[in-house]
């Protein structure tokens, strides 16, 4: 299967989350791994699954290099029905009521274009004891292994 | 490509700068330099002890020694001992990276007054690093003047409960300083308008969310919605907080009962009694580092020495967050690896073979793991301060 992993990032950590779960997919899946600023349409539609990493910046809004990409869905408004996406955010209770806000208003963005979100979305906090890559890479699993057996 | 690159300064924009050099060309020698016997600046010493989730990037930062291959040689000033010009000898390039760790002044007359003090100066002391002094006297009604988020920090670290610090790495001094507080009231005070004042408004909303707090404005936002007044509307707490925009500082006295912070407002001229004024108004350029003859040598090619760079605070003053570090510094990695002329005849961090007391990322990834164990049920961390101990922790294995 191939995988796009795709983050959006405004300090890098969701970079580097992206990175550990394309070092753990990468086995059994052609994996290829880009910046959601440099990510459009046709690039969703060329992978069977997309795994998105966003993070949440300021007060609950898209991190820098996520924006072009939402700018595009809004203006161009492209078709991305049969695209399959799974989103893992990243965000920090501190800030409770913007809580993965980021992650959040980008599903819509993609499910308002036709795309199908695949399994859950879970948000990492920044504030826990947990480390993201402890959360995402069994959440990655759990989704590929539940798509084999679809 | 083989290429040797000193980084002066292991906070955001030196880690930042190595990380995206290393991932454009991991052959690189990078050396990342620090004064401190711990890596990553203001992470550890200047982000906020309750603000956690920020402190977050030296996972990132950490895998650049671990995994990227970069070299952390701490505990190594520059500047006295080692000098710029042997380090252009002994690299093909050296960035500055250095930050700014010395507190603007107000600029007033009685700016020097004993009750004054910067807000570098007191966040050292609150998040213990190894050159602070001893905590100041604040007395009951402390005036902070800057409405940067230093500021705000400041604030909100003062009126924060012991219960609203926990899960942050504030040290068991620092801790019971805060708590032995006795404030009437809290006054902030800035030139700019409320509109435009620096703060960013997610620290706002945090302060509305204290238990203590019953926030004030004099010349407020004309914006009824804005952040702030909104919290005015929201915060009825025992702690009176006064934001005391478009009054610009003129001239502080002291007289019997303490100080008297005279400001020009658009109403004329005021006066506000302060216990003690905590600046928060920037930071300048201190230490061993000649910041002038960097800048400049770093505008001037010269072939025959490895070229200069400079980035982030070091560069542009006290302006900027992680993010924007981190943005400038990959577009610095692309300009050196586009001007790098490497001479394998450098001898690169060959030049300290006569330094023993250099730190590596290993010390520090010793110390990191002590700390941790180390920390009380309500804390993440307990940090060693003194650089005695940071050097040579009881329990350390190495040299």
């Amino acid at each position: 299967m191939t995988i796009s992993i795709l983050f959006g990032t405004e300090t890098g950590n969701a970079e580097m989350l992206a990175e550990d779960i394309a070092a753990a997919l990468e086995d059994d899946h052609e994996t290829r791994i880009a910046n959601l600023q440099d990510t459009g349409a046709e690039d969703l539609r060329a992978a069977d699954l997309s795994i998105i990493v966003c993070s949440s910046y300021g007060d609950g809004e898209l991190p820098a290099s996520a924006q072009p990409f939402a700018d595009l869905l809004r203006a161009e408004q492209p078709d991305l029905a049969g695209v399959q996406f799974a989103i893992f955010g990243l965000g920090d209770t501190e800030y409770a009521e913007t809580f993965g806000h980021g992650s959040m208003k980008l599903a819509e963005l993609l499910t308002e274009r036709g795309a199908t979100p695949v399994g859950e979305r879970l948000v990492h906090d920044a504030a826990g004891g947990d480390l993201p890559e402890d959360i995402a890479v069994p959440w990655a699993t759990a989704i590929l292994a539940g798509r084999a057996t679809a | 490509m083989n290429a040797k690159i000193a980084i002066v300064g292991a906070g955001p924009s030196g880690c930042y700068t190595a990380q995206a050099l290393l991932k454009c060309a991991p052959g690189l020698e990078v050396d990342v330099i620090d004064a401190q016997p711990t890596p990553f600046g203001l992470v550890r010493y200047g982000v906020a002890a309750d603000h956690q989730g920020t402190k977050g990037v030296a996972r990132q930062f950490a895998r650049i020694f671990t995994r990227q291959g970069a070299r952390f040689l701490g505990n190594l000033s520059i500047g006295d001992e080692t000098t710029v010009e042997d380090l252009r000898q002994a690299y093909d390039a050296v960035v500055f990276a250095a930050g700014m760790s010395g507190d603007r002044r107000l600029g007033i007359p009685g700016d020097d007054l004993a009750g004054v003090i910067g807000s570098g100066a007191l966040t050292r002391a609150l998040y213990e690093h190894p050159d602070a002094g001893p905590f100041p006297v604040l007395g009951d009604t402390p005036v902070i003047i800057g409405t940067g988020n230093v500021a705000i920090d400041i604030l909100r670290l003062l009126a924060k409960t012991p219960e609203e610090l926990r899960g942050s790495d504030l040290g068991p001094g620092p801790s019971a300083w805060l708590a032995a507080q006795r404030f009437r009231k809290i006054t902030v005070v800035g030139r700019s308008s409320a509109a435009s004042a620096r703060f960013s408004p997610v620290m706002i909303k945090e302060l509305a969310d204290l238990a203590t707090v019953d926030l004030s404005v004099v010349f407020p936002d004309p914006d009824g919605a804005s952040v702030l007044n909104t919290a005015v509307t929201s915060t009825s707490g025992p702690l009176p907080v006064e934001f005391r925009f478009e009054s610009r500082p003129a001239a502080l006295e002291k007289t019997g009962g303490g100080l008297h912070l005279q400001v020009e407002t658009p109403q004329g001229r005021d006066t506000i009694a302060a216990s003690s004024v905590i600046s928060a108004i920037g930071f300048t350029s201190k230490g061993t580092l000649d910041r002038d003859a960097i800048l400049r040598a770093a505008d001037e090619p010269d072939g025959a020495r490895g070229r200069v760079y400079a980035t982030g605070w070091f560069r542009n003053g006290p302006v900027g967050a992680i993010p924007q570090c981190r943005e400038e510094a990959q577009a610095l990695a692309q300009r050196i690896l586009s001007e790098l002329q490497p001479d394998p005849d450098r001898v690169g961090r060959q030049l300290f073979a006569q330094h023993p007391d250099i730190v590596d990322f290993d010390h520090w990834q010793q110390i990191d793991a002590q700390e941790v164990a180390a920390a009380p049920a309500d804390r993440c961390r307990q940090k060693i301060s003194r650089r005695e101990e940071l050097l040579r922790p009881s329990n350390l294995q190495d040299a």
